[in-house]
């Protein structure tokens, strides 16, 4: 019976869990929804607003040498604080005050799948 | 003869009232029946998930009386030059340039009925237009904006295509209404492409841009 109970409250907690919007973040939708304009949909740095005026090209991330020198926590530091806060360009925009942390937690894993690399 | 002056007068302003009234009562039927379908008017904003940004067809207008200049939405809804070189919510596709047009008639009277849709978040008569030397240092240089909006420098185009357009933006947006925006963006568009710099920039920097946006 006890376990039962215990059973059919995990299968409750796993059903509420995955009904609730708040907490599946899809990570695709939100990198091709707020990234992919300047990092492209492939995550290749070709997003449709580079031009002539970027004096560097957003950062490419399918390639692994240069995504293995970023910890996850530096990935996740220029999302929040933007290019300037590391003295890269300031056409990268601070997403500290749109995204929420959980947004930010699936973008850095779905840079990790693009790159398929992790940090050294 | 004095009396009969002001009431011809009294009745002149009440026809016109009335006349006024009904156009804007013509222009929200108009609206119902031809843009409502890409175009939403009862604020406040309803997205709450990406999903529901990228469902709607247009930009929502719950707010066009605080956002737009009249004489430029009258003469838009007639020749509806675009305004974002993508297609809405498309990072593929290219604005084809196929809204509407509409006649003279009905485009005063969708303009008389958008330009009472205005947002209290707007305070009227804050900003001017104004060549702003650090509103262009941080529009073109210390901020992204560029990255995504287009505008023009001695008639030479610069910037990104993701964002509409800023060329023109002294005729077409109300300098009032841009700071509004960034101050507060998640009262006018909680979803967006468009960070939020509400907290990167300061109160007066936020106006220096929007009033430097305004010269465009």
């Amino acid at each position: 019976m006890s376990k039962f109970v215990i059973s059919a409250t995990l299968l409750l907690g796993m059903a509420l869990c995955a009904s609730n919007p708040a907490q599946a973040v899809d990570a695709k939708q939100v990198f091709e929804f707020y990234c992919a304009q300047c990092h492209g949909l492939k995550g290749d740095g070709k997003g449709i607003n580079v031009g002539p005026d970027f004096a560097t090209d957003p950062r490419n991330f399918t390639i692994a040498k240069d995504m293995e020198k970023r910890t996850d926590a530096d990935i996740e530091g220029v999302i929040k604080d933007g290019g300037h806060s590391i003295s890269k360009s300031p056409l990268m925009p601070p997403w500290g005050a749109t995204l929420s942390a959980e947004e930010v937690h699936g973008l850095v894993g779905y840079i990790r799948k693009l790159c398929q690399c992790k940090a050294k | 003869m004095r009396l009969s002056s002001i009431t011809t007068f009294l009745v002149a302003v009440v026809l016109a009232a009335t006349a006024g009234n009904s156009l804007a009562a013509g222009g929200n039927a108009l609206f119902k029946k031809n843009c409502a379908s890409c175009h939403y008017t009862d604020g406040p904003a309803k997205e709450k998930t990406i999903a529901d940004q990228l469902a709607k067809k247009g930009p929502e207008l719950w707010y066009a009386g605080s956002k737009f200049q009249k004489p430029w939405l009258l003469a838009w809804l007639q020749n509806p030059i675009p305004i974002r070189p993508m297609k809405y919510n498309s990072l593929t596709e290219k604005n084809t340039g196929d809204h509407p047009k509409l006649s003279a008639g009905d485009a005063a009277a969708v303009t008389d009925f958008l330009m009472a849709l205005t947002s209290t978040e707007v305070k009227a008569g804050m900003l001017n237009a104004k060549a702003s030397v650090m509103g262009r240092k941080i529009f073109i240089k210390d901020m992204p904006c560029s990255g995504c909006h287009a505008y023009a420098i001695r008639g030479e185009i610069h910037g990104g295509k993701s964002g509409p357009s800023l060329i023109g933006a002294s005729k077409r947006l109300n300098p009032d209404w841009i700071y509004a925006y960034m101050a507060n963006i998640k009262v006018f568009k909680p979803v967006r492409d468009m960070p939020d710099f509400s907290g990167a920039l300061a109160t007066n920097e936020l106006q220096d841009v929007a009033a430097y946006v305004a010269t465009f």
